[in-house]
């Protein structure tokens, strides 16, 4: 029977504005060529790439993620951005084998948006980003699977869709600059995430515990490229 | 002669070898919906066994009906309790609707719940068990959308009538399967028992053929009644006024489940509040 989400779909859509709107305006904000004052990155060693023009469509980064709701592998690439390259925004392509999904294999598609406030360097080679959080929107192939209620059922018969799931994570990473010119950095992550159907059967039910709701995934991610 | 250095495929193999392990763990999910199914499977094929060899040659059997589970987790631990906290039950028929989204974790968690009963129990595919991969993941947990088993001397036939779920284009509810089993109707059954998810004239069934489902169903031996989830709520009615009574059984959330008795008098049901 159908189900009354919207006021979840009403929070999900909040949240992932409160995460977007800062990072529109903290691109304009960066300064171009000036390095931040060294006091305010005193652990925060962080390299900003600081493309120009029309480079800045460049990537800055490529990952390549295990698990996570988005296929057994996906990769893709991203940029970062933000006075201290706090905020990263990806675009990953996943894979689901046959073997997990059934009479063809499937491919996803992923939005992944990343809040990472702070970065800790432990020498000049090694760095901790002990906390980072953020959300992605996932979609999968496969006819099964749909963005909108096909119009065989009564309106608003089922109320959501199969196809695409919000997740929300948190998250941690180690990362390692090997002063290199090709190679700037590679950082290894973990993630737990969650997605909003796991999060609405949680919220009702105490048998239902943390173990049962929350998902881990690993990555890595690689900046490449020195100018 | 070219000797190749074993170290050269470690690499590789640890990687293959540590996502192997990692897959294994609950914890690490490809998709919500794919079909990497944890625990048990095969629980229909495994506790059909169980019924059938328990109530061998029986002339009175009892059993719980409970339906529409889905999402009502709590509530799903409540209703195995009070089943088991009653001893005259001999097994469970579960109408369908174990999961709201058709998600793999629903079947997996039900599943779990479900298994804590002390009797046997047979699940039946609901609607909401057909969304994406649903149906996939129903299959390989519990088994076919269309079985059918004996207990006692009462043949229980198990159908899929979640027309709507295919278009219309499947065989659902699927007549060969009916013809099938009438043909093989065994010898130790004398009577029957229909059960199905979406009962007939809901907006699931497939209602152009519902008079000829009826005339399909009875002309099964002695047919008793017909029990089907889908609409949450307890009803009894006789939707083809030819004296076969269709029973709804309510969701778990409504805290209800049917309990019917079957002997040489006849049979008798009661409605239970846990």
């Amino acid at each position: 029977m159908p189900m009354r989400w919207s006021a979840f779909r009403t929070f999900v859509l909040l949240l992932g504005a409160l995460a977007l709107s800062p990072s529109a305006a903290a691109d304009p904000l960066a300064p171009a060529n000036d390095a931040p004052a060294p006091n305010t990155r005193r652990w925060d060693k962080r390299v900003h790439l600081k493309y120009k023009f029309w480079k800045r469509l460049k990537p800055t980064h490529a990952k390549l993620q295990y698990a996570g709701g988005m296929g057994m592998f996906a990769a893709g690439a991203g940029w970062d951005y933000g006075k201290r390259c706090q905020w990263e925004t990806d675009f990953l392509l996943g894979f689901l084998p046959k073997r997990y999904a059934g009479e063809n294999a499937r491919f996803t598609f992923t939005v992944k948006q990343n809040y990472i406030p702070w970065s800790i360097s432990i020498d000049e080679h090694w760095a901790v980003e002990p906390f980072y959080c953020g959300l992605y929107m996932t979609t999968i192939t496969g006819e099964e699977f749909w963005k909108r209620e096909p119009g065989k059922y009564p309106n608003k018969y089922y109320n959501f869709s199969t196809k695409i799931r919000p997740y929300i994570f948190i998250g941690q990473r180690f990362g390692f600059s090997p002063s290199h010119d090709l190679l700037r950095n590679v950082s290894a992550y973990y993630e737990v995430s969650t997605c909003e159907l796991y999060i609405v059967s949680k919220a009702t039910n105490r048998s239902l515990r943390m173990k049962d709701i929350l998902r881990f995934s690993f990555g890595i991610k690689v900046q490449l490229f020195r100018e | 002669m070219n000797i190749r250095h074993p170290s050269s495929s470690l690499p590789p193999l640890c990687c293959c070898l540590a996502a192997f392990l990692l897959a294994g763990c609950d914890m690490i999910e490809y998709h919500p919906y794919d079909l990497n199914i944890d625990g048990e499977t095969g629980i229909n094929a495994k506790n059909i066994r169980l019924i059938e060899s328990a109530l061998a040659g029986r002339k009175e059997i009892s059993f719980a009906v409970i339906s529409d589970t889905q999402r009502w987790y709590d509530e799903t631990e409540d209703e195995v309790e009070a089943v088991n906290a009653r001893h005259d039950i001999d097994f469970v028929i579960h109408t369908g609707d174990l999961s709201d989204f058709g998600l793999k974790l629903e079947f997996e968690k039900q599943r779990d719940i479900l298994n804590r009963l002390d009797v046997p129990y047979v699940c039946l595919l609901g609607n909401h068990d057909c969304l994406a991969t649903g149906e996939d993941v129903f299959r390989r947990v519990f088994g076919e959308s269309n079985f059918s088993f004996t207990a006692g001397n009462v043949h229980f036939v198990c159908l899929n009538t979640n027309a709507l779920e295919y278009n219309y284009t499947t065989a659902v509810p699927d007549f060969n399967f009916l013809n099938s089993t009438l043909d093989n109707f065994p010898p130790q059954a004398e009577k029957t028992v229909v059960a199905m998810h979406a009962g007939p004239f809901s907006e699931q069934f497939n209602n152009n053929v519902a008079d000829f489902f009826q005339e399909s169903i009875t002309r099964f031996p002695a047919l008793q009644f017909c029990v089907y989830g889908h609409g949450h709520n307890v009803a009894v009615d006789d939707f083809f006024d030819d004296g076969t009574i269709y029973y709804e059984c309510a969701s778990a959330k409504k805290r209800t489940f049917l309990h019917f008795t079957i002997n040489d008098n006849g049979y008798a049901y009661e409605v239970v509040s846990f």
